[in-house]
C-alpha cells in the first residue's frame, strides 16, 4: 500500500514537474524567468542603423522593418530565434490533416488590437488577401507560395482559420513565421484602392498604426529616432501573471556610425544594438564587461557566411574566352584548395571563425551536414587542378593562363566600407596569387554592388547573402535555378524566376543543377524531418563538390548589451535580442 | 543633383536585390529617374522656386519639411561652434601676434596640431573621451529621458549634448581664427599709427584692444563668411559621428541613398548659410571697420 502511495506521489510529482516544464519559457502564454527577477517598468534604449520606409512589413524588406514588425505586430506562429522551433502565437494551437496539405488553426481567445478592436480570423483571411494581391507586390509572396500557387484560407468562425495548402509542404506552418497578421478595420480601404503599398508608410501618423505586439509607436522623429510605448492590450502574460511586456518603453536611436554606436553602448548612452560585434570590437567590448559595463554572450557559429563566386550565367561574359575555365568546377575546386581556411580565419576575422565547404555552416545546427567534400590547404593539389583544365604559368609571370594565352586574371567586387569584406578580399588576392590565379580588389558602395549582381555586370563578387530561415525549403529561391536568389546564375525574365517550387529547370542548367532543384523540389514537399535531412544533405553534398559559391569560414558571433537588461536570449539571427522583446527588462 | 545622378547606383539599390521590377519601375518615375537628368533638373528647379523641394525617398515626406528641422539645428550647432572658436581663437591671436615668448609659441603649436587634424578624429577622439570619462553624452542632440519632459529641461539637455559636437567643429576653426588674428595683429602694431600711440604713452593694453585689434578686424571679418561655410562642410563629418540631427547628417544619408531630391535640397539649404554668412560677414567689417562706413556715406 505504502508503496502504491509512494508511486502516486512520484507520478503525481512528475506530472507536476512536466506541466511546469511545458508552462516553461518556450510555451508562450506563460513564462517563468530564470534569472534574475524581472519587474514591469523602466525604459530601453536600442540603436539602429537604418531609418524605416515603411511600418507596413508585408511591402517592406529591410531588416529594420521586420524588427518594428516583431515590436508591434503579431503572426499566427513564430519560429523561436534562439530554438529555432516553432511556438503558437496568435494561433494557441492547431491540427494538421494526414496528407500534410490541411492545418486548422485556433485562434488564441480574447486577443484584441492595440486600438481595442478585437483580433478574428478575418484579420487573417484580409492578410492573406493583401499578401497575394498582385497589385500589393508583397515581399512574403514568393515565401508563402507553394508549387506557384497560393496558400488559401477560410474561416467557419471568428477563431478558427483553415489553411490549405496546394501542395504538401516541408516546413509546414514555419512558413507562416514570415506572415504578419494586419488589421483589416485599418487596412482594407487602402488594399481595395489600390494604394496598400503605401499604406504605412514612414510618414504615417503613429496613431494610425495598430498592432497585436508588445509595443505600440508613440513617436517618430524621422532620422533621430523611434519611441515605442508599451501595448496595454497585449496578450501575454508572465508565468507568475505579470503582464507583458516587462517594459513601459522602448527607443531605437537611429546611429548610423557603427564605431559611434560601439562607443555609445560602452557610455551606456544605448542599452543594445541589433548586430553582432565586429571581429575587430570584441577587445574593447570585452574591456568593458570587465568593468561591469557591458555582459558579452558568444552567440556561436554564424548562420551565414562570407561568399566567393564568379559569375556562371554564360550571356554575361559574352565572348570572354576566360568564361571556358571559370565554367569549369575543377577551376573553382583549385580556388577552394589554394585558400589556407585557417590563415584566413585568422587574418579575416582575427581567428573568431571556423572552416566551412558549403553555404550551410554549423550554426544552423538542424540543417548542417559534416558529410560534405573538403577542399584541404593544399596549393599544388590546386595547381594540378588547373594544370588538368589546361591553366598554366606559360611565361612565368606568376599567373596561369590557357593555350592561347588568357591569363586567369579577374575583378572581384565587395562592399566597401566593410572591414572584413576588404580584408577578406586582400587575402583572398594574397592566397590565390601562389596558386596563379590574379585577383584585382574593387570594393563599391553597396547599391552598386547590388546593381552590377542584378545585371549580371561583374566577374567575381565577395559578399555576404543574408537567409531569411534556417530552413532549407524557406530559401528555395537561393537553391533553385529558377529561383530570384540564385545570385551566381540569375534566371532571365520568363525563366520562372520568381516561383521557386514550381520545379521548372533551365534548359542551360548543368546535370548537377537539375539534380539541385529535383532534390529540393522534393525535399520542400517532403513531410518526414528525417527524410527531408538526408535529401537535403545531399543538395550540399552535391553543392560541395560542384562549387557555383565558394566559401571558406563561417564568422563565430558575440553580442554585447548593457548589463542592466535583464530576459536576455540572444539569437544568431538579428535582431539577436530585440525579437524577444516582450521578456525584456532593465534592472531599476 | 547631376553628380547624385551619374554616380554609379540609384535609388532602387535601397529596395533591396530582388525588389521586384514593377517596384522599381514605380520608384524610378516618381523620382523622375526615367527622365533625361537636365528634364529632371529642371523639372526640380521649376517646383523648387515655389519652395517645392519634391519628396524624400528615405523619409517619405517632404524634402521642404525635412531640411527645415535640420537647418535649425546645425543652425544651433554652428552658431555655439563660431561662438567657441571665435571666443577662443580670437583672443588667443591677439596674444600671439603681438608677444613673444613660450606661452604664444605653445599656442602655435596646439594650433597647427587642431589645423592639422581633420574633424573625422576630433569628433571621434572626443566621442571616445566622453564614452570613457562620462563627462558629456557621447552623441545625439538629447537623451531619451527628456522625451516627456518640460520645455526648459530640454533645453537644458540639448545644452549638455552641444559641447562635444561644437567643440570638434569649433577647434579647427579657432586654430585658423588665432593664425589669421595673429598674423593681422602682427601687421597691424607695426603700423605708423600704432607707434605714434606708443610715443603718446597709451596704455599697451589698450593699445592693442581700442587700436590694433579694430584695424585688424578687416580681414578677420572676411573670413568670418567663409567660416560659415567651413561649418556646414565639417558638420558632414561631426554631425554623423556624433549623431546630430543636423543638415550635414541628412545630406550624408541622403547622399548615401541617393536620396536625390534630398541631396539637392540640402545642396540648397547649404548655398542660403553661405549667403548669409557673406552676409553676416560684410555686416560685421560694417560695423567694425570705420573706412568702409565712411566710403558708403560717401
Amino acid at each position: 500500500m505504502k508503496a502504491r502511495l509512494l508511486g502516486l506521489v512520484v507520478t503525481a510529482g512528475m506530472l507536476a514537474a512536466g506541466y511546469a516544464f511545458w508552462r516553461s519559457p518556450g510555451t508562450p502564454g506563460s513564462i517563468a524567468s530564470n534569472e534574475e527577477t524581472r519587474t514591469r517598468g523602466g525604459q530601453l534604449v536600442a540603436s539602429i542603423r537604418a531609418v524605416p520606409r515603411s511600418f507596413n512589413r508585408l511591402v517592406a524588406r529591410e531588416q529594420t522593418a521586420e524588427l518594428l514588425s516583431l515590436l508591434t505586430q503579431g503572426r499566427l506562429v513564430r519560429i523561436n530565434r534562439s530554438t529555432f522551433q516553432l511556438e503558437p502565437w496568435l494561433a494557441e494551437k492547431w491540427d494538421a490533416s494526414p496528407d500534410g496539405r490541411t492545418f486548422t488553426l485556433h485562434l488564441r481567445p480574447g486577443v484584441t488590437w492595440s486600438d481595442g478592436q478585437p483580433f478574428t480570423a478575418a484579420d487573417v483571411l484580409f492578410t492573406l488577401q493583401a499578401v497575394f494581391d498582385s497589385k500589393t507586390e508583397s515581399v512574403v509572396t514568393e515565401q508563402l507560395t507553394i508549387d506557384g500557387k497560393p496558400i488559401t484560407a477560410a474561416a467557419p468562425d471568428d477563431h478558427t482559420v483553415v489553411l490549405t495548402y496546394p501542395a504538401p509542404s516541408g516546413p509546414g506552418l514555419r512558413l507562416l513565421d514570415a506572415l504578419v497578421i494586419l488589421p483589416k478595420h485599418r487596412l482594407e480601404a487602402a488594399l481595395k484602392d489600390g494604394t496598400f503599398t503605401n499604406a504605412w508608410n514612414s510618414a504615417t501618423p503613429p496613431a494610425d498604426i495598430v498592432g497585436t505586439g508588445p509595443f505600440t509607436l508613440r513617436e517618430y522623429v524621422p532620422g533621430q529616432r523611434l519611441v515605442f510605448d508599451r501595448n496595454p492590450r497585449y496578450w501575454r502574460k508572465a508565468a507568475d501573471g505579470t503582464q507583458l511586456p516587462y517594459l513601459d518603453r522602448i527607443v531605437l536611436q537611429v546611429i548610423p556610425d557603427q564605431d559611434a554606436e560601439l562607443l555609445r553602448l560602452q557610455a551606456g548612452d544605448i542599452d543594445m544594438t541589433q548586430s553582432e560585434l565586429r571581429p575587430d570590437d570584441y577587445v574593447a567590448a570585452k574591456h568593458a564587461e570587465s568593468q561591469g559595463k557591458l555582459k558579452l554572450v558568444e552567440l556561436g557559429v554564424g548562420p551565414d557566411a562570407d561568399a566567393f563566386w564568379f559569375d556562371l550565367k554564360a550571356e554575361a561574359w559574352k565572348k570572354d574566352p576566360r568564361f571556358a575555365f571559370v565554367s569549369r568546377r575543377e577551376f573553382r575546386q583549385a580556388i577552394s584548395h589554394a585558400v589556407d581556411r585557417e590563415t584566413f580565419a585568422e587574418n579575416v576575422f582575427l581567428d573568431a571563425a571556423v572552416p566551412i565547404w558549403g553555404p550551410i555552416t554549423p550554426g544552423n545546427r538542424i540543417w548542417f551536414s559534416p558529410n560534405v567534400l573538403r577542399y584541404p590547404h593544399d596549393v599544388n593539389k590546386a595547381r594540378e587542378l588547373l594544370k588538368g583544365i589546361g591553366l598554366e604559368d606559360r611565361n612565368g609571370n606568376g599567373v596561369v593562363e590557357d593555350a592561347q594565352g588568357h591569363e586567369a586574371r579577374f575583378t572581384v567586387i565587395t562592399q566597401r566600407g566593410i572591414g572584413w569584406y576588404e580584408r577578406g578580399t586582400n587575402e583572398l588576392r594574397t592566397q590565390l596569387a601562389r596558386a596563379g590565379i590574379a585577383l584585382e580588389v574593387a570594393p563599391i558602395d553597396n547599391g552598386a554592388l547590388i546593381k552590377r549582381m542584378l545585371s549580371s555586370d561583374y566577374e567575381a563578387i565577395y559578399y555576404r547573402p543574408l537567409t531569411t530561415d534556417l530552413d532549407p525549403a524557406a530559401n528555395m529561391d537561393f537553391w533553385l535555378s529558377t529561383g530570384s536568389g540564385h545570385f551566381w546564375n540569375l534566371p532571365d525574365e520568363g525563366d520562372g524566376g520568381v516561383s521557386p517550387g514550381a520545379g521548372l529547370v533551365r534548359a542551360a542548367t548543368p546535370e548537377w543543377q537539375a539534380r539541385i532543384d529535383t532534390l529540393m523540389t522534393e525535399q520542400a514537399a517532403t513531410l518526414d524531418p528525417e527524410k527531408r535531412k538526408q535529401i537535403f544533405n545531399e543538395v550540399q553534398k552535391t553543392f560541395a563538390e560542384n562549387l557555383p559559391v565558394v566559401y571558406f569560414v563561417a564568422p563565430r558571433l558575440y553580442y554585447a548589451h548593457n548589463a542592466r537588461v535583464l530576459g536576455v536570449v540572444p539569437s544568431v539571427q538579428r535582431p539577436p535580442a530585440l525579437w524577444n522583446a516582450d521578456l525584456l527588462a532593465v534592472r531599476h | 543633383m547631376l553628380l547624385t545622378r551619374l554616380a554609379p547606383g540609384d535609388i532602387t539599390a535601397n529596395l533591396g536585390a530582388f525588389a521586384p521590377p514593377g517596384e522599381v519601375a514605380r520608384t524610378r518615375a516618381r523620382f523622375d529617374l526615367d527622365r533625361s537628368p537636365v528634364a529632371q533638373w529642371g523639372g526640380w528647379a521649376v517646383r523648387a522656386s515655389r519652395f517645392d523641394f519634391g519628396d524624400s525617398f528615405l523619409y517619405n515626406r517632404p524634402v521642404g519639411a525635412l531640411i527645415r528641422r535640420a537647418a535649425v539645428n546645425t543652425a544651433i550647432l554652428a552658431v555655439a561652434a563660431l561662438a567657441v572658436a571665435t571666443l577662443v581663437g580670437i583672443p588667443l591671436g591677439i596674444l600671439t601676434g603681438s608677444r613673444r615668448g613660450v606661452l604664444p609659441a605653445t599656442v602655435r603649436a596646439v594650433s597647427l596640431v587642431c589645423l592639422s587634424v581633420p574633424p573625422l578624429l576630433t569628433s571621434l577622439f572626443l566621442v571616445f573621451l566622453a564614452s570613457r570619462t562620462g563627462w558629456l553624452p557621447p552623441g545625439g542632440m538629447t537623451s531619451v529621458d527628456v522625451i516627456d519632459a518640460s520645455w526648459s529641461t530640454w533645453m537644458l539637455d540639448v545644452a549638455r549634448h552641444l559641447p562635444l559636437p561644437a567643440l570638434a567643429l569649433a577647434l579647427p576653426l579657432a586654430a585658423t581664427f588665432e593664425r589669421l588674428q595673429a598674423q593681422a595683429m602682427s601687421e597691424t602694431i607695426r603700423q605708423p599709427f600704432v607707434v605714434a600711440a606708443m610715443a603718446r604713452g597709451v596704455a599697451w593694453r589698450q593699445l592693442l584692444v581700442d587700436h590694433a585689434w579694430r584695424a585688424s578686424l578687416r580681414s578677420m571679418c572676411a573670413v568670418y563668411g567663409l567660416a560659415i561655410g567651413a561649418l556646414l562642410s565639417g558638420s558632414f563629418v561631426v554631425e554623423y559621428v556624433t549623431a546630430w540631427p543636423g543638415l550635414g547628417r541628412l545630406m550624408y544619408e541622403a547622399l548615401r541613398a541617393r536620396d536625390i531630391y534630398l541631396v539637392a535640397g540640402c545642396a540648397a539649404m547649404g548655398g542660403v548659410f553661405l549667403a548669409f554668412g557673406s552676409v553676416a560677414a560684410d555686416l560685421l567689417l560694417f560695423a567694425a571697420d570705420p573706412r568702409v562706413r565712411e566710403r558708403q556715406a560717401a
